[in-house]
């Protein structure tokens, strides 16, 4: 008989009030995320869409990729040694559209490479945020750095950096609106460990996200909120088993007495966290991906199934040991002292 | 035949730098199928003596000896599986699990115990116990809706559905009045002595001791009298 499943039975108003603050902490839980992954994506897409590997900037640079200078000669031969090399440089700048009106682009030149998309000199392929902001195909857009116009040739999809979509552009026109003749960067994808170059510090995916300004301060922030939020829930499992365990300290020692396992009770109080949990996490989970689908296309929402996944994961185990640590008190109960003790 | 020795049983509690000497060397023993009751003032040390012989406390010294089982020297996993399948229990309170009817109650009696009867047959035991304690129109009831007496006629039919070869009860007519004391001891009389348990039972009631085959009185800790 499964005592856990007939006590929610009978006590359903109980249950009910646990499930639902549950389930409100964990649907804000993966709201939350989803905004930590939308704004995650919304601040470094460019980076984030690229396999493992290592970037490298100058060592002068401290950290700051738009100050890093590749020297010529060594990304000549970094580009030599490595097939699969890609030299890179990402400013922040503007685009003025045809109706004279600015919008802020990252912009992204590389050199020959799957990873970056490649155009000619004088065109323009920008992120699709910008066609909802009015830009076409074949719209001539201009930039107060360079005196020739650049053609849109079209759109890519979800290629942004710090918040800003990417614009790429041919390394000539970089070169002319920033009058630079080196690459910030260079990035050599699939290598399990960094190399070393003269001059040159690496960074990993991981490491290289840090480097783009607000990066960390943003995520940190989100992480922090989404942390609490599942200490909380776990807090609220010992919390509201502690409580129902005290009322039920008498019972416990009877049943104890008249030959239940501990181990018994403990069965019973995780079936009720594992009951709970699973319909709070199924209708949470339904509902942020339901919101997932219709937010609003501005908002930076996005949520996978790996991180709802994950979060489920994580709110089961912390489930588990609030409801655990709750139910220790059990293995305390003398069936003594509550034969002595009068009636609920 | 005995089945249930105490031998030079102590008890001693230590409270700071005092120590107390509730049972001072008790021995005696059960007879199969007898009904025997401990009666004393309070303080006398019978629910004491009680616990002890049931399992639920250790004596300080001596040997509670159960069907050739010496419970002073098991670990408390032995002694707690003799207690789901040897023993009964009935106190002063009914003590019935609140989110479970009285079928229910019986159902996990029977499960503790390890019955190795089928559900169905399960069944049959239970609605069979009802029947003989009345209860059978109220095996679906919660125990909140049910009176005192009703309470501890079920706590009874949970103490003995299983079988136990011995019933502890504790004070089972304190929380009644005289009409349903009289009701429960008859209850208890009938239902051990058909099923051949032998019962201990702690009770200050003296109108009581008219159910019971032998009293035992008791006082500071000994056993005076043996009636």
């Amino acid at each position: 008989m499964n005592i856990g499943w007939k006590e929610i039975k009978k006590n359903k108003s109980r249950f009910l009030i646990l499930g639902s603050i549950i389930f409100l902490v964990s649907l804000l839980t993966m709201i939350i995320s989803g905004l930590a992954n939308g704004l995650s994506q919304d601040n470094a897409a460019l980076i984030k869409d690229l396999p493992e590997g290592h970037f490298y900037m100058s060592e002068d640079a401290e950290e700051t990729y738009n100050l890093s200078r590749i020297d010529s000669d060594v990304q000549h031969e970094i580009m030599n040694d490595h097939q699969n090399a890609v030299a890179l440089s990402i400013q922040m700048g503007f685009l003025i559209d045809q109706e004279d009106k600015q919008q802020s682009v990252a912009f992204v030149t590389a050199t020959d490479s799957k990873l970056f998309t490649q155009v000619d000199e004088r065109e323009v392929i920008v992120d699709r945020s910008l066609k909802e902001k009015g830009i076409k195909v074949g719209d001539l857009l201009t930039n107060n750095q360079l005196r020739d116009e650049l053609v849109v040739k079209g759109f890519v999809d979800q290629k942004k950096f710090s918040h800003a979509p990417v614009a790429y552009i041919n390394s000539e026109d970089y070169k002319k609106m920033y009058n630079v003749e080196q690459m910030q960067l260079v990035f050599l994808p699939g290598e399990n460990s960094a190399q070393n170059f003269t001059g040159l510090q690496s960074y990993s995916n991981k490491d290289f996200l840090s480097t783009i300004p607000s990066y960390n301060a943003e995520q940190m922030s989100l992480t922090m909120i989404v942390s609490f939020l599942i200490v909380i829930s776990g807090m609220l499992f010992a919390i509201f088993f502690y409580m129902m365990n005290i009322q039920k300290i008498g019972l416990y020692g009877i049943l104890k007495a008249v030959g239940i396992k501990t181990s018994r009770l403990f069965k019973m109080i995780w079936t009720q966290m594992l009951f709970i949990t699973i319909i709070a996490l199924a209708l949470s989970i339904s509902l942020s991906h339901a919101f997932n689908s219709i937010a609003p296309e501005g908002m930076p929402f996005h949520l996978t199934f790996e991180t709802t996944t994950q979060l489920s994961i994580i709110f089961l185990v912390v489930g588990f040991i609030g409801a655990t640590l709750s139910g220790l008190q059990i293995r305390k109960i003398e069936p003594l002292r509550a034969i002595q003790q009068g009636e609920d | 035949m005995t089945i249930f020795t105490l031998d030079e049983v102590e008890k001693t509690f230590t409270n700071g730098e005092i120590e107390e000497n509730i049972l001072k060397g008790i021995s005696l023993s059960l007879k199969e199928g007898e009904i025997t009751a401990l009666v004393g003032t309070s303080g006398s040390g019978k629910s004491t003596l009680l616990t002890i012989a049931a399992g639920l406390q250790p004596a300080s010294d001596g040997e509670v000896l159960f069907d050739g089982n010496n419970l002073t020297t098991m670990s408390s996993e032995q002694v707690r599986k003799i207690r789901a399948k040897e023993f009964g229990f009935v106190f002063q309170f009914a003590h019935l699990v609140p989110f479970l009817t009285v079928e229910e109650q019986l159902m996990l009696m029977l499960e503790v115990s390890e019955s190795t009867l089928s559900k169905r047959e399960q069944k049959k035991e239970i609605d069979q116990l009802l029947n003989v304690i009345g209860m059978e129109h109220r095996k679906n009831a919660y125990p909140s809706s049910l009176s005192g007496g009703e309470k501890q006629r079920v706590a009874v039919a949970r103490a003995i559905i299983h079988k136990p070869k011995v019933l502890f009860a504790d004070e089972p007519t304190a929380s009644l009045d005289s009409k349903r004391s009289k009701d429960m001891m008859e209850l208890i009389r009938d239902l051990t002595k058909k099923m051949n348990i032998t019962t201990l039972m702690v009770t200050h009631d003296e109108e009581m001791l008219t159910y019971v085959d032998r009293i035992l009185q008791m006082s500071d800790g000994m056993v005076l009298e043996n009636k």
